[in-house]
């Protein structure tokens, strides 16, 4: 006879109650740049380039202030905040404090998950220097960055990775926010929808749209409605709204493409307007490329007409897109192929795929590698 | 409504139901179960979570009065639970209540209307067939351990069901996680044929499984299509689980079973077993690596652990071919050794990187594949 335990209690179960820590690095670019260069504390600092193309890669909160945000054209955002200083980046010094942070990570847990260079998840279930709370080794982690980098992180300390997430963000900058088991639930549903993760503008409309503004109006909907208005997205939604996560943090998380894309809040058409928005997106992309040091052999451009429907394009090199001029001539040669577009477009997208790692061969191959797979 | 049903039955269905029942639930009808007494004197007892929902019959000792209502599914069968046995259990409505009288007991308890309870609409079932209930359970039990449960493959969440024309017609059951492989091959029952693929759902497989436990005497009748599935099962009265299907395509899993495998070791797979938990003993989580040593009718079992040393252990074996050294979990290697009801089991080897088949001989139905680890 059944003991009256249901599945998922068995399926949290064998998870164990666990403790994940989201680590934040608040402003990451624009306060490294504040702290190397002194007369630009206080200031209203984008990193990026200034030029007509440029987009904004990082936003001090000075900057953001005046509503100065990443990825933002660098025109708009100097239209927005006329002292706006910019700085161009120095990925090499972002990735030495990237490494900085990922030891002291590392001091308290091994099962470490980078999400890029200024965030990442950990997962302390097992204390392994007995600290004896995870809300405590997120304030030591907090206290050894700001003593080794002299800036300033946020930390979410939950039970899964959705809510670590969300509660970093919370009492940012430099706080931390503690979302315990049970709160989960009412903790998301007292959130606007935009603060989900994979929620942007454009979705968040659409569920106003449909009179969903708040964790709570999601949750009133079920799992059906929810998969005929989102697709298979709403199957997250349906777990997010619940505050459920069961996904593991993963220490050797590895990248298969990395890119962006851009939703228009008009149309596009024309072919100029069609090659602008390419070069933007370009610019946004190539900066996530560059920040991650990723080298890839394949890009995609994706495309999203009015009618819904889909098409991606890709183009293959024999060895890794080098640099900027080779990924963008790709992108460009696969858009102009494309011209004259049968009719208007509400997205455009591109990604670079097939990826190997540069410091895979030098980074000590995790042993969860070690099992080999199947498929 | 008005039904009076002897406490023993209304436990021992409701036991059955309320394991679909999430403890969980933000939408507060999927806490209920929905009790629908008609005049003939058959009482049905309901329970869903929107992908699945079990409906079971029993006889009442008396319907009063037809009608229906939903309850709590756990207050309910917490309070079946308590009642004293052999006792006589009365339900009935009265106004938005349930009142439950049994001895001298007395309780009140909420409820929603019955409208509101959401009903799996099955649509069309257009292939019915039938397999007996023990080959079923022995079909599940064979592969249920490999099904994966993460969450972002989420096509192998389950079983993957599909009929084949090898050297006869046959219906095969195949789970996987990437790293193993189950698969269980039986005869296709009459009026398989021709049936979609289709991937069942750990959690309906978990619930079936329960539910099989009860009536393993006679057959089950599936009903499917492409998006849902029935599973009718005797005993008294009936039950019926009814889930949605995975809806996403199973890899074409063929292709990782070896079939040049040249190496082969026979062993007991009792001893065997015994060996691998021995040694693995002083694995830590992170090198939970198994070492097999092959040589001339022996396996030498060996772990070493950085933090707790070393363990090794000589079994007695049948092989022939070329010494070898190959790795695995210790984990994956004993769920697949429990599998194995004999005194030998066939392990089918090529080399340390490559796939290894495991059965218990050339005519078992069931068939393993494990990849090694690195070691």
């Amino acid at each position: 006879m059944s003991e009256g335990k249901t599945d998922s209690d068995e399926e949290e179960a064998a998870i164990g109650l666990r403790k994940i820590i989201h680590v934040d690095m608040d402003a990451f670019f624009a306060s490294v740049e504040q702290r190397d260069h002194p007369e630009l504390r206080g200031k209203p600092v984008a990193v990026g380039g200034s030029s007509g193309r440029g987009v904004v890669a990082a936003a001090s909160y000075e900057a953001r202030k005046f509503g100065v945000r990443s990825a933002m054209p660098s025109v708009t955002a100097k239209r927005k905040c006329p002292d706006l200083i910019f700085v161009k980046h120095r990925f090499e010094v972002y990735r030495e404090v990237s490494n900085q942070i990922r030891e002291i990570f590392l001091h308290y847990t091994p099962h470490v998950e980078p999400l890029s260079l200024d965030e990442a998840y950990l997962d302390v279930t097992e204390d392994i220097r007995g600290i004896g709370s995870a809300t405590r080794i997120a304030e030591l982690i907090r206290t050894a960055i700001r003593e080794q980098t002299q800036l300033t992180a946020s930390a979410g300390v939950s039970y899964n990775k959705f809510l670590a997430k969300l509660a970093s963000d919370q009492n940012k900058p430099d706080g931390i926010c503690v979302i315990r088991p049970g709160q989960g639930a009412a903790f998301v549903q007292s959130l606007p929808v935009r603060r989900f993760h994979g929620i942007g503008p454009k979705g968040a409309e659409k569920m106003a749209r449909l009179g969903i503004e708040t964790g709570a109006d999601l949750a009133a909907k079920d799992a059906d409605y929810l998969r005929q208005h989102f697709g298979s997205f709403g199957d997250y939604l349906y777990r997010a709204a619940r505050g459920i996560d069961l996904r593991a943090v993963r220490a050797n998380r590895i990248r298969k493409s990395i890119g962006g894309e851009r939703t228009f809040s008009d149309d596009i058409s024309d072919t100029d307007a069609l090659r602008d928005t390419l070069e933007r997106i370009i610019a946004i992309v190539w900066d996530r490329i560059a920040e991650k040091d990723a080298r890839g052999r394949t890009v995609t451009l994706k495309l999203k007409y009015t009618d819904f429907q889909l098409t991606t394009r890709a183009r293959s090199l024999p060895q890794p897109v080098a640099d900027r001029q080779t990924f963008a001539r790709l992108a460009r040669e696969i858009l102009e192929d494309e011209l004259p577009l049968p009719m208007p477009i509400r997205l455009m997208g591109l990604t670079l795929s097939n990826l190997e790692r540069e410091d895979d061969a030098e980074e000590e191959r995790p042993r969860d590698d070690a099992q080999l797979s199947l498929l | 409504m008005k039904a009076t049903i002897e406490r023993a039955k209304l436990l021992r269905c409701l036991s059955h139901v309320q394991s679909v029942v999430e403890r969980r639930n933000t939408i507060p009808i999927l806490s209920n179960v929905l009790i629908e007494a008609s005049a003939d004197g058959l009482v049905k007892i309901m329970a869903t979570d929107l992908d699945l929902q079990v409906v079971e019959s029993l006889e009442a000792a008396s319907v009063e009065d037809a009608g229906s209502i939903t309850v709590s599914a756990h207050l309910l069968f917490d309070i079946a639970r308590k009642l004293p046995d052999g006792t006589q259990v009365s339900l009935e409505t009265a106004d938005n209540r349930m009142v439950v009288k049994a001895g001298r007991a007395r309780f009140q308890l909420p409820t929603l209307p019955r409208d509101d309870f959401p009903v799996i609409v099955e649509g069309d079932l257009p292939t019915s067939f039938e397999i007996p209930a023990e080959l079923l359970a022995e079909l599940i039990d064979r592969t249920r351990f490999a099904i994966s449960t993460e969450e972002t493959r989420y096509y192998l969440n389950g079983i993957f069901f599909h009929v084949a024309d090898d050297d006869k017609p046959v219906l095969k059951a195949a789970a996987t996680d990437g790293h193993r492989l189950a698969r269980f091959t039986i005869d296709r029952p009459a009026g398989a044929e021709g049936m979609p693929d289709v991937i069942v759902p750990r959690k309906a497989v978990a619930e079936l499984r329960k539910l099989l436990e009860e009536s393993m005497d006679g057959n089950v009748q599936i009903d499917l299509s492409p998006s849902k599935i029935r599973f009718t099962l005797g005993g008294e009265g009936g039950v019926v689980l009814t889930s949605k299907l995975i809806d996403g395509t199973f890899p074409d899993y063929s292709r990782v079973i070896p079939t040049g495998n040249d190496k082969l070791l026979k062993v007991d797979p009792k001893s065997f077993f015994a060996g691998v938990d021995r040694v693995a003993t002083i694995a830590t989580e992170k090198t939970r690596a198994v070492k097999m040593g092959l040589d001339t009718d022996k396996v030498t079992l060996s772990v070493t652990s950085p933090d707790n040393g070393n363990a090794a252990e000589e079994v007695p074996a049948d092989y022939r071919a070329e010494a070898m050294e190959i790795g695995f979990n210790a984990n994956y290697l004993k769920d697949i050794l429990a599998q194995i009801d004999s005194d030998t089991v066939e392990l089918h080897l090529a080399d340390a990187g490559a796939p290894t088949l495991i059965r218990k001989d050339e005519s078992s139905p069931a068939l393993y594949v494990l990849m090694p680890m690195r070691v």
